[in-house]
């Protein structure tokens, strides 16, 4: 009988552990619920043996999962009241190819409501807390701050997150930790529930890279089942052209050659801006220093450091909220509180005679603030008077960041058949810049009520315009599709770390990757 | 050959600019009179949403169902618009609809893309429809309808999810949602306004019916639902510019559509009679007072919010596969016609054929279904098809018929049928006993083969030297009709038919004809 129930993948909410039968991974997952306690990390534990797969790099790592990713028997939340009830019937692909390599999935991560924010603060999980120093009350970043300060605890050996616009790299480098945003395509979907889907990237969380490059390397799988994914014949010929075009060296080195590698730094100052493309005015200057650090230790291993310059990012930021908003509109319409969801019962005398009307009552009380200010923005985006100048515009301008990044990489970029002859043989093999304006800001104070109430106030962190400037390092790589890397590299002036950021070329997730096992070494 | 179908391509790219050329020349046709409406002109123009006959639905594993199945009972976790779930396309689908735009001479896209179109209803579980909004599947193209012969050009044809079924229960003030058909594939196939009658709105919805069912894109049952239009109705005065347009939306078969064109013609006829502007609105139909109601305004017309499917990836088709659909789809009924007759058939019993194939079952994905044509071609392989035609016609058939059944219950094979006719044919037995053995098969279905039932009835031709047998019976008919035969004796010849009636009762059937009557002349003149 009690092999029967430790077989079964049973859930348990974080602190509430008592109908835990005698298992030998309940009282593990005891402790892990204590590290939990300051920090709000996870939202549920799962009571799941795992299989055992001798073979496997990952057999037996622990491996949490963002919220919004489904795990059959587990709540998945989204960190919404719509969906605080829901229970998926199903695992995504990424779960069920992290349990047939024998991870121990120990639970659910706190996040943003549906990946919407930059600071976890949108939850109805409360906030996570920075679990460098909780004393603090400082943010892990978002959306996947679950996940970040899961692995930055050591809770679990590494995490699943998801990043639409930053949700990973901003996380990482808030929390010390790796997190690595994949090329787009590469890590099926199905079962990822929706916030941009042509953004929406799985991305990894590990304390360093080789976990974090052992889970990638499970996962990034061909899936039938999700339509955006890259077949084996992308993935073969993408690796072809990497090998043919890009520079050897070995990461394992202490000391590693790297003198036939090209480092870009976006930093040419458009004409109509007054900050540099990736160093806007609100970037703090002791991130610079760090930054600084990593790029001397390259070029003293070798690397040449190019400045290079991305003249459409300035028009990044507006272009992704358009396009990232309207799909959220589009995804979210499925939450009506009619099969599954959050169902709020009409009030005496309501307007039943459009069905809008009666959706309205359950998507207002099941959204929060931010998600619903996203909702709004999408629709209007997507309206017949709106469509050109908004949607299709920043369809436009997506293009050219596209091919922004294609003028200045070396290797060609395989999903176009064009930009294989344009590639430049001067390009560059990576990009690099800081992944966050700043070190983990302080928590917004605790609001009147619940997180999602309405609260309009201003505070210190989270609020006005700053949580979406910090987006305009992400959101170039995510709009372009490609594998993006945050690295800790050491700390700001206030003692809290900082990461920087690695770019690649679509496919090139192995080299962002073992540049990082570089950037790593030197940071150590 | 292959330069046949290079210009079957350019010719399609012709009827696609003569159809873009003409788009804003309306009045292609001559005015002709319409004694209900002297003076008017009635302009319709048709959208067809036809279910295609696919076993799985448009972008999910979940099987289609059909009407009477118990409800979401056919449904995937994708068809209710479970979070995380993503779309697959169904590639039988996208065949499905090719055979369609060829059989319409449209021409097939090579690049097609897939669009949301987002409103809030209980039966669109995802808030969105998935379908063709800015680059269909195929443009262009016509059909000629059969009784009229008049070509109705198409403007586009485009892939899109049915939605789910609402029904209110009124009684409990209930709603009740079924998904089974939420998703299922449907090709939206939309008409220029060509038609000028109620009567050639019909005959346009008929004879599409007729075409997609005999290239297996679609059942086109309207009583199940399969197939329905929404008809644009405008009306003017002749000489003058076209009149507004309404909308009459869900229309369930060729006789409401007619019966709701023509109440919305004499609707906007009296409007326009007392100097009042039709207003631009979409209208439903009421089947029970036969006319139609408005549904909403122009002013009213939904926002649908259209976005490119960030999920779905561009269709694209290269012509040798759109080539290849073309090759391995049914042919259409025109040259099915034409190649019967040349194999000798006359017109008549290839219309016999082709009635009889037109209420066959739609196979699911193109499957060919049991059609008698298909029957037909394969018997005849080897074998005369004039003689083929008849046995079907006559003794197939007409057996099935005698027993109130269609053709789809024909229980005998092809290989039993041929080689029962090959029996026949070489005397190995009568053609009475055929058509006996025809019979049985009928009504015992069974792997049996003819040969095998011939012993088992006793039914093989009497061997020509087997005389005694024959000699038995010609005497015990004698013996049984004495009158009969003493009639001979004085010379009167006529009467012998019915001796050898009855010598064939006793052989049943199996006795040569011509024998039997030789032998009995011989014992009557011989007795004496």
């Amino acid at each position: 009988m009690i092999a029967r129930q430790s077989t079964k993948t049973q859930l348990t909410r974080p602190n509430y552990l008592r109908t835990c039968g005698i298992s030998t991974e309940c009282s593990t997952r005891r402790v892990l619920d204590t590290k939990n306690v300051t920090v709000n990390a996870m939202v549920s534990f799962a009571n799941h043996t795992p299989k055992p797969a001798a073979h496997s790099r990952i057999n037996n790592l622990t491996v949490a999962v963002k919220d919004n990713i489904c795990a059959a028997n587990l709540p998945t939340t989204c960190s919404s009241s719509m969906l605080r009830a829901f229970t998926p019937p199903f695992d995504a692909t990424v779960v069920e190819l992290l349990k047939n390599a024998g991870a121990d999935i120990v639970g659910k991560t706190n996040c943003d409501e549906f990946g919407m924010g930059s600071l976890n603060v949108n939850s109805i999980h409360g906030p996570v807390i920075n679990p460098f120093k909780t004393s603090e009350g400082r943010s892990a970043g978002g959306s996947s701050g679950g996940s970040a300060a899961a692995v930055a605890a050591g809770i679990c050996d590494a995490a699943l997150g998801t990043d639409t616009g930053g949700s990973v790299r901003l996380p990482a480098s808030y929390c010390g930790v790796v997190g690595l945003k994949p090329s787009y395509g590469l890590i099926s979907r199905w079962g990822v529930i929706s916030y941009a889907d042509s953004l929406d990237c799985v991305g990894v969380f590990g304390k360093n890279v080789d976990i974090v490059n052992d889970i990638f390397n499970t996962v990034s799988v061909f899936d039938s089942k999700d339509p955006t994914s890259a077949t084996a014949e992308i993935r073969m010929k993408a690796d072809a052209s990497i090998r043919h075009s890009l520079p050897h060296f070995d990461e394992n080195q202490a000391e590693p050659n790297l003198s036939a590698l090209r480092i870009g730094i976006p930093q040419e100052s458009p004409p109509h801006s007054t900050s540099p493309e990736y160093f806007p005015t609100e970037l703090d200057s002791t991130i610079l220093d760090s930054l600084r650090r990593v790029i001397k230790r390259l070029q003293n291993l070798g690397a040449t450091i190019v400045p290079v310059s991305l003249p459409s990012t300035p028009y990044a930021l507006s272009a992704y909220y358009v396009i990232a908003s309207a799909e959220a509109s589009s995804n979210l319409a499925r939450y009506d509180g009619i099969q599954y969801g959050r169902h709020v019962p009409l009030p005496v005398g309501a307007d039943k005679t459009k069905p809008a009307a009666v959706y309205a009552y359950s998507r207002s009380a099941g959204f929060g603030n931010e998600v619903r200010k996203r909702l709004l923005l999408g629709t209007y985006a997507l309206s017949a008077d709106a469509f050109d100048n908004y949607f299709l515009q920043a369809q436009r301008v997506r293009k050219l960041i596209r091919s922004d990044f294609n003028a200045i990489f070396r290797a060609p970029d395989v999903l176009s058949s064009l930009s294989a002859l344009a590639a430049p043989t001067d390009g560059v093999d990576a990009l690099l810049h800081p992944s966050a304006i700043q070190s983990a800001p302080l928590l917004p104070p605790p609001k009147r009520s619940q997180a999602n109430a309405d609260d309009n106030k201003p505070t210190s962190a989270g609020s006005g315009l700053d949580t979406y400037l910090q987006d305009i390092l992400t959101v170039p790589a995510s709009l372009a599709g490609l594998p993006a890397l945050s690295v800790p590299a050491g700390s700001a002036a206030d003692g809290w770390p900082v990461g920087v950021s690695v770019v690649g070329q679509w496919g090139c997730d192995d080299l962002v990757l073992r540049m990082g096992r570089v950037i790593e070494k030197g940071s150590a | 050959m292959l330069v046949q179908r290079n210009l079957c391509r350019s010719r399609q790219f012709q009827l696609l600019w003569r159809s873009f050329n003409s788009h804003n020349i309306r009045g292609l046709r001559e005015a002709t009179q319409d004694k209900r409406w002297p003076g008017w002109e009635v302009v319709v123009g048709i959208e067809v949403h036809a279910q295609i006959k696919s076993r799985k639905k448009l972008f999910s594993d979940a099987l289609t169902s059909r009407p009477g199945d118990p409800p979401n009972t056919f449904v995937s976790q994708f068809d209710a618009a479970f979070p995380g779930t993503l779309p697959k396309l169904n590639q039988k689908c996208v065949d499905l609809a090719i055979r369609a735009a060829l059989a319409l001479e449209s021409y097939v896209q090579t690049r097609s893309t897939f669009d949301r179109k987002h409103y809030f209803y209980p039966d669109l579980p995802a808030g969105y429809q998935i379908t063709q909004r800015y680059a269909p599947l195929a443009k262009g193209g016509y059909l000629t309808l059969s009784k009229h012969g008049i070509p109705v050009r198409i403007i586009q044809i485009q892939l899109e999810q049915d939605t789910a079924k609402s029904t209110f229960d009124a009684r409990r003030r209930e709603s009740h949602i079924d998904l089974n058909r939420a998703g299922s594939g449907l090709m939206e196939i939309v008409s220029e306004p060509d038609l000028r009658s109620p009567e050639e709105a019909g005959d346009y919805i008929r004879s599409l019916q007729a075409l997609l069912r005999s290239v297996g894109s679609s059942d086109g049952n309207m009583e199940q639902g399969s197939l329905r239009c929404d008809v644009n109705v405008s009306v003017n005065r002749y000489g003058e510019p076209p009149g507004t347009r309404c909308e009459i939306k869900n229309l369930n078969s060729a006789k409401f559509a007619m019966i709701a064109i023509t109440s919305e013609v004499f609707r906007h006829i009296e409007l326009l009679d007392s100097g009042i502007p039709v207003p631009q609105e979409t209208r439903g139909f009421n089947e029970d007072k036969a006319e139609t109601f408005k549904l909403r305004s122009k002013e009213d017309a939904p926002d649908y919010r259209y976005m490119p499917d960030p999920n779905i990836p561009p269709l694209l088709l290269t012509e040798s596969y759109i080539e290849s659909i073309r090759q391995t789809m049914p042919e259409l009924p025109d040259a099915q016609r034409a190649r019967l007759i040349t194999l000798g058939l006359s017109p008549r019993d290839a219309d016999v054929l082709m009635t009889v194939d037109a209420g066959r079952e739609v196979g699911f994905d193109g499957e060919p279904g049991k059609g008698a044509v298909a029957y037909f071609d394969e018997l005849a392989q080897g074998r005369d098809p004039k003689l083929v035609v008849n046995w079907m016609t006559h003794d197939l058939l007409g057996q099935l018929s005698a027993r109130k059944e269609t053709f789809g219950d024909n229980p005998v094979s092809v290989l039993q049928l041929g080689e029962l006719i090959d029996m026949v044919q070489d005397g190995k037995i009568t053609g009475t006993s055929g058509k006996t053995i025809l019979r049985h098969m009928i009504s015992h279905p069974s792997d049996l083969s003819p040969s095998a039932l011939v012993q088992e009835l006793s039914l093989g031709a009497l061997a020509s030297d087997d005389s005694l047998s024959l000699r038995t019976w010609c005497a015990e008919a004698i013996e049984v009709h004495p009158d009969v035969a003493d009639a001979i004796r004085k010379g009167n010849p006529r009467v012998l038919n019915r001796l050898v009636g009855s010598v064939m009762q006793r052989s049943r059937g199996r006795a040569d004809a011509q024998t039997v009557r030789a032998t009995l002349e011989a014992m009557l003149t011989n007795d004496h």
